[in-house]
């Protein structure tokens, strides 16, 4: 893996943008485009920012510059046995970085834990042209507010990632797809009950009326297990997770935008004008269902609120006009979020309109 | 960390003021009077604390040292009263301190002297224990230990288990993101909590976080966590709910020498084994824990590790043989399966009550928390024996060895003219020692007034700017736990110049992540 820290030259090129007060857009591999609106503005360019700045795999702690691509690093730590848990998307160029400030995790998130969970500390430039740290190295750390999670999901808009630190595990011993043929499409009632069992879940997805899950853990516990959960073994198990993960399974491909809804996993079925059942796909055993529709973005925000939940569009580029691709803040919690993005980039340097466009309006 | 009160933290007089003639006194009982009044319209009669005898007990929390008498105490019952109080308080500009259980061990809960102390103690119901969807609903005052023994003849448990759980609250968890001895396997408080509700400092109430896995913009789940009180008052939190393992086995294995059982630690993990609690205890907090709980520790050995696996049967019994193989090539000396239940049970009742039992050996003992990297864990031993030779104060070590948290306990006389003042010396060095090999300060205990010192050291002067731009977008008039767990730079600045006087801090600009 190739080795260079720019850390210089990424500060210094913040600091030229606070003096000719020109807004940047922080890229990384390119994956993401189709992740929040990205503006006119000046490139900040962290592919160069690459490598391992420290692993030792008994410590279970990986540290990474942020340009370092996805791909990369997850053979690396396979190599040493290990794996991030959340199971962090590739996205063909992806970096670390990119899934870090999109807050992206895999199939295994409830889980296993979420990006953020396993972040235990980040090195950041603020909007005032700062590298600062936050957290550390190791496991447990409560000095100082945990501004380091605060920037995954952020969206680059608190600051440039530099580095971050992160928890890896051991890779499971064995794992084992099964599915199971349901009598109503897109129903997860048996997946929630499965929830609450003691068993060694590691997904759980439907695809209309196909239900699969994942076992994960010992070779002697993933055997009981699957005795229990009966169904039909699926042979290319991880290629199927790994569709969903880096969302290229032959559900996404259509021409209508995509949409995510972050909703409770027992919600029941969400109904959005115009779709069918054949346009869902259930993962995170239905914390998170895919949608692929023509709705217009209120409707589809108004119904996951519904349900306690919130809603991301997944395709930048097909949706016209200026609505929001994430779910709009309001009231209190808007302004709240609106005194957090400036309290970190008081100037709006970075990323603006890339993510909620009304914490850069107010 | 400073254990000795600086002159303008004690106040002896601030609750005694009927006797005293001093003009400070007078001002004193007068603001208590006055706030005594204006929040006597707000809250029913005997919510509202404000004699000395009723004062007393809100002094201090679990780290005795730091005494202060607040102005008052107030005791809501519900949260528009909660949010009646904080409106008061912020347009007054009065300082207020929110406390759930009071056994914080940073002095987080430690009350203002020109402020009101917010007890939760009343919020002590649970709200809703959804069996099906896997989730608690509980007000903040509800002990941690609660959840779960509401939640277990339904197969559930809530992860996070403090030591202090019999007492400790979620609120309190919330704040400080409390750990226990399962955090390994299954996280702190901030990976088992799924939404908080919380009353802004403009007395707005503020859901963060849902039944769902993530929430539009920013994690504010993530910094409510650990926040210690200073940006938010919780008054409602909602956790997730595991399924308990069918099957839970602990492993005792004895060492001849410390380093051995650091070093069995890390092999286990190198094995690909996560065990579900991993601790470790040297000589002098095993012979403690063994004459307080007389739960058949081998008592002649270095140092004893306490090995815990669960889930399936199978997987358990997979990784026994993976533990104990592992201790065997480790120069393991005493191995032991725990046969049964009661046997693990009484296992972990030692080590569970490893700080009361230190507690015996010695009049006083005071408990640090700092965080290494598990591989340093031989060196930052050896360093902390010399310390306490240097300082001549023994230290008793617990450890949870998984996650390279460390919980010296340094023995003492409060009583002794000198001793605690070189404890609190010692404290700080093994902290510095802590940040020195790129760990931590606070594993879990929090930074809160104990440890704001070393806070200097461990960050540089932006990041601490950075973290007070935070505390102001919530806070604007730093009035949520004022002066706590974050240094003024002034204050960094006398620390620093003080410590280099006394040519103590070798490293002011190292590196630190
Ligand atoms: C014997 C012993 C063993 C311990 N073992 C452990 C351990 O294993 N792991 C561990 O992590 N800790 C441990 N602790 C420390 C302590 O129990 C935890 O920090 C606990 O979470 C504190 O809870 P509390 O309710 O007592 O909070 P308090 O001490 O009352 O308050 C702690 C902090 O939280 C704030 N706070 C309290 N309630 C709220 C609220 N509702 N909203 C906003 N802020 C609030 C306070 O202002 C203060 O800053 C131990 C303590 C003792 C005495």
């Amino acid at each position: 893996m190739q080795n260079q820290d720019q850390t210089d030259e990424l500060v210094a090129q913040v600091n030229q943008a606070i003096e000719t007060k020109t807004a940047i857009n922080i890229t990384g591999g390119g994956s993401k485009a189709f992740l929040g609106r990205s503006q006119d503005a000046q490139v900040l360019n962290t592919s160069a920012h690459v490598g391992v700045v420290n692993y030792e795999p008994t410590e279970l702690v990986v540290t990474v510059r942020t340009g370092t691509p996805m791909g990369e690093l997850n053979e690396l730590l396979r190599q040493n046995g290990q794996a991030l848990p959340f199971e962090p998307p590739v996205l063909e160029t992806g970096t670390i970085g990119g899934v870090l400030a999109c807050g992206l995790s895999g199939p295994a998130r409830p889980f296993a834990g979420s990006a953020r969970d396993y972040v235990l500390g980040m090195r950041v430039i603020n909007g005032q042209g700062q590298a600062l740290r936050f957290g550390g190295e190791v496991m447990k750390n409560v000095a100082g507010y945990d501004a380091a999670r605060l920037h995954v999901g952020a969206f680059g808009s608190l600051g440039v990632l530099l580095e971050t630190s992160m928890k890896v595990l051991p890779l499971p011993e064995a794992q084992v797809t099964l599915k199971h043929e349901l009598s109503k499409p897109n129903d997860n009632t048996a997946l929630v009950k499965m929830m609450r069992q003691p068993l060694p879940l590691s997904a759980a997805a439907i695809i209309n009326r196909s239900q699969y899950i994942r076992l994960s853990g010992s070779d002697s516990a993933v055997r009981a297990a699957a005795k229990t959960c009966g169904g039909e073994v699926v042979p290319e198990g991880e290629a199927f997770w790994q569709s969903i993960r880096e969302i290229n399974h032959s559900f996404f491909n259509d021409n209508r935008p995509l949409w995510r809804l972050s909703v409770p996993e027992f919600c029941p079925a969400i109904s959005i004008d115009g779709s069918t059942e054949s346009d869902w796909l259930l993962d995170w055993a239905g914390a998170q269902r895919f949608l692929k529709t023509d709705a217009d973005a209120a409707s589809i925000y108004a119904a996951a609120a519904s349900v306690a939940g919130h809603a991301t569009c997944y395709s930048a580029n097909r949706v016209a006009g200026n609505a929001s691709l994430f779910q709009p803040l309001e009231g209190a919690m808007m302004s709240l979020q609106a005194r957090l993005r400036d309290s970190f980039d008081a100037h709006r340097l970075f990323n603006p309109g890339r993510f909620h466009p009304e914490l850069d309006n107010n | 960390m400073s254990l000795q009160p600086a002159q303008s933290d004690s106040q002896p007089d601030s609750t005694d003021a009927g006797s005293n003639g001093s003009s400070q006194a007078r001002a004193i009982a007068h603001k208590r009077e006055r706030y005594s009044s204006a929040l006597g319209q707000l809250l029913p009669i005997g919510c509202i604390l404000n004699t000395p005898e009723q004062l007393k007990p809100y002094e201090s929390d679990g780290l005795t040292v730091f005494k202060k008498s607040p102005l008052l105490v107030v005791l809501p019952e519900t949260i528009e009263q909660i949010q009646a109080v904080i409106k008061w308080a912020s347009s007054e500009m009065v300082p207020v301190v929110a406390r759930g259980a009071g056994t914080g061990l940073s002095g987080g809960a430690l009350p203002h002297e020109d402020g009101i102390l917010l007890g939760l103690a009343k919020f002590n119901q649970i709200l809703e224990l959804n069996v099906e969807k896997g989730f608690a609903r509980v007000q903040p005052g509800v002990r941690n230990l609660a959840i779960s023994d509401a939640a277990r003849s339904h197969g559930l448990y809530y992860a996070p288990d403090p030591s202090s759980q019999i007492a400790c609250t979620i609120g309190g968890n919330v704040a400080e993101n409390s750990g226990g001895v399962h955090c390994l396997k299954y996280g702190l408080t901030v990976h088992n909590v799924l939404a908080v509700t919380v009353v802004t400092i403009d007395g707005e109430l503020l859901q963060i976080g849902s039944n769902a896995l993530d929430s539009a913009g920013y994690d504010l789940l993530a910094l409510l966590n650990g926040s210690e009180g200073m940006l938010a008052v919780v008054v409602e939190v909602i956790v997730k709910l595991l399924p308990t393992p069918p099957c839970a086995k602990l492993v005792m294995a004895a060492f001849n020498s410390v380093e051995d059982a650091g070093n069995a630690v890390g092999q286990v993990i190198a094995a690909g084994i996560i065990p579900a609690g991993l601790e470790l205890m040297d000589k002098p907090a095993m012979q403690a824990a063994e004459a307080f709980a007389q739960c058949g520790y081998p008592v002649d050995s270095a140092a004893l590790l306490l090995c815990e696996l669960d889930g399936l049967e199978e997987e358990v019994s997979a990784q026994i043989d993976g533990v104990t193989t592992v201790f065997k090539s480790c120069n393991v000396s005493e191995l032991r399966v725990a046969e049964s239940e009661e046997e693990r049970l009484l296992l972990w009742k030692g080590r569970k009550s490893a700080f009361p039992a230190v507690g015996r050996l010695a009049p006083d003992y005071y408990c640090i928390d700092g965080t290494i990297p598990r591989g340093q864990l031989p060196y930052v031993l050896r360093r902390m024996e010399q310390l306490s030779a240097e300082y001549q104060l023994p230290i008793a070590n617990v450890f949870h060895a998984g996650d390279g948290n460390l919980h010296p306990l340094i023995l003492f006389d409060a009583n002794v003219p000198g001793e605690t003042q070189r404890t609190e010396e010692l404290g700080s060095r093994i902290l510095l020692l802590c940040v020195e090999v790129g760990g931590t300060v606070t594993g879990e205990h929090g930074v809160g007034v104990e440890k704001i010192n070393e806070m200097c050291v461990q960050f540089d002067e932006a990041s601490l700017q950075q973290f007070h731009a935070i505390k102001v977008a919530f806070d604007p008039d730093s009035l949520l736990n004022p002066g706590k767990a974050v240094p003024t730079l002034q204050r960094c600045a006398e620390f620093g110049a003080m410590h280099v006087h006394r040519g103590e801090l070798p490293f002011p600009e190292l590196e630190r992540f």
